[in-house]
């Protein structure tokens, strides 16, 4: 593997020295921090069988929290349906390498030994007291006093393997299920609200798309600020339009005595003019008090009395 | 090989939900605003198209005045009628009571933008009229 080779790789134990490192570094797994099985089954894919693995193991292992792994034996004249089986604690191998002065920051990747050096034949020297040897197609770990012929492991010289695993450091915490299954349930969350958000921004949209559509609809002008200035005006004009015909509807109501006549009506700017000839003095006043009666309070009037001459000016 | 711990991608999300709760509140915030202002709007319109087609419909209310105007019972008050583009000035030296009242009937009752008046009594049975509307 090319890209492993700019990497160290160290072989990690439970006797292993601790050590100074401040680079990246491949990690070669000891059989003494996970336990393999080497099975035949009627599956014919990793995934398949990477979901049997808790059962097929439930028997062996002690107590813990375990992570599996599995691949293919790959070995010439293996069988399709033949698998290496692995199980291992993440917690248990993370704290290892913190004793032996390893941070995950500086590691690239982790293998098992039996992945990398399963097509050894002799026996490897580990330390002074461990060396492994394959028995029976599986990396055993061994007192060295039961082996002879022991050679040193040249472990930079390795070709690594693809059977990288990847160690689940917060595992103790939430298991993996349970973090995929409340961050679906979030993220399902999210999503619904998130298409709720586009929905009801588009019916914005389309309201606002509307209420500008009115306007040309309509013939009317293009901005809500004319358009209520225009609304203005006719306002204004429609409200002096009814005053001049109540106002007038209210002069020609008043009853008059025998001589006296209404000689001269006049609308003009923002006035109503009433000219009422023939009017004794005293019935002037009867005039404008039956006027104000009819009229609202608030309306401004101006009275103006002269040789029997009343004038009458309403503010419109 | 560092990972991220769950918690904060826990939190990251649950920090994502609480953000996209808030900018769907607001949304909907402007949703509400914008369907209340369409409430306005339409109101708005059809108070301002019923006053124009009141106040400003120039062919419609030309063609009233026509009417009234060329009724028979003001044929003797010898009524001068000048129409302009925005106007029409209504002049009368001299007619009856009745006819008055007729002619002066049918603009009160209906909408028409009397911008200017002027009924003077000449004698017991004849008045002057002069009168401007507007659209």
């Amino acid at each position: 593997m090319i890209f492993n080779k700019k990497y160290n790789t160290i072989f990690l134990d439970i006797d292993s020295p601790v050590m100074e490192i401040d680079e990246k570094i491949n990690i070669i797994l000891s059989p003494s921090l996970y336990w393999v099985k080497k099975l035949t089954l009627l599956v014919k894919y990793v995934r398949d069988v990477k979901k049997l693995l808790p059962s097929i193991f439930e028997d062996y292992l002690p107590k813990g929290n375990y992570n599996y792994s599995a691949y293919k034996n790959e070995k010439v004249g293996a069988d399709d349906s033949d698998f290496f089986v692995f199980a291992y604690e993440d917690q248990k191998i993370i704290q290892l390498l913190a004793q032996k002065n390893i941070s995950m920051n500086n590691v690239a990747s982790i293998r098992f030994a039996q992945s990398e050096i399963y097509d050894f034949e002799n026996a490897y020297k580990i330390d002074e007291n461990k060396s492994i040897c394959i028995k029976d197609e599986i990396v055993v770990l061994l007192p060295s006093n039961l082996l002879q012929d022991r050679q040193e492991l040249d472990l930079q010289s390795l070709s690594l393997s693809k059977h990288k695993i990847t160690l689940q450091q917060f595992s103790h915490i939430v298991d993996t299920k349970s973090i995929f299954k409340i961050a679906s349930v979030l993220i399902i969350f999210i999503f619904l609200i998130l298409s709720e958000y586009f929905i009801t921004s588009q019916k914005t949209k389309d309201i606002t798309k509307l209420k500008d559509e009115l306007f040309i609809q309509n013939n009317l002008k293009s901005t809500m600020f004319q358009n209520k200035a225009m609304l203005k005006k006719y306002r204004t004009l429609n409200k002096k339009q009814i005053k001049i015909r109540k106002y007038t509807a209210q002069i020609l109501s008043i009853k008059l005595q025998k001589d006296e006549k209404l000689s001269l009506l006049v609308v003009k700017d923002k006035l109503l003019s009433a000219k009422f000839s023939g009017v004794k003095k005293g019935h002037d006043n009867f005039i404008e008090t039956k006027l104000k009666s009819v009229l609202n309070k608030n309306v401004k009037m101006k009275k103006t009395y002269k040789n029997e001459i009343l004038r009458l000016e309403i503010s419109l | 090989m560092n990972q991220i711990n769950p918690i904060y991608l826990g939190l990251f999300l649950v920090v994502v939900l609480f953000l996209s709760v808030f900018k769907l509140d607001s949304q909907r915030i402007s949703l509400n605003e914008e369907r209340q202002n369409l409430k306005v709007t339409q109101k708005l319109v059809n108070e301002l198209v019923a006053l124009k087609d009141v106040y400003a419909n120039k062919i419609k209310i030309k063609k009233e005045l026509q009417r009234i105007l060329n009724n028979p019972v003001l044929k003797a008050s010898e009524i001068v009628k000048f129409f302009t583009n925005s106007s029409v000035k209504i002049n009368s030296k001299s007619m009856d009571f009745n006819a008055l009242n007729k002619l002066m009937g049918k603009i009160l009752n209906a909408s028409y933008n009397i911008t200017s008046l002027k009924i003077k009594r000449l004698s017991d049975t004849k008045v002057s009229l002069s009168m401007v509307i507007k659209w």
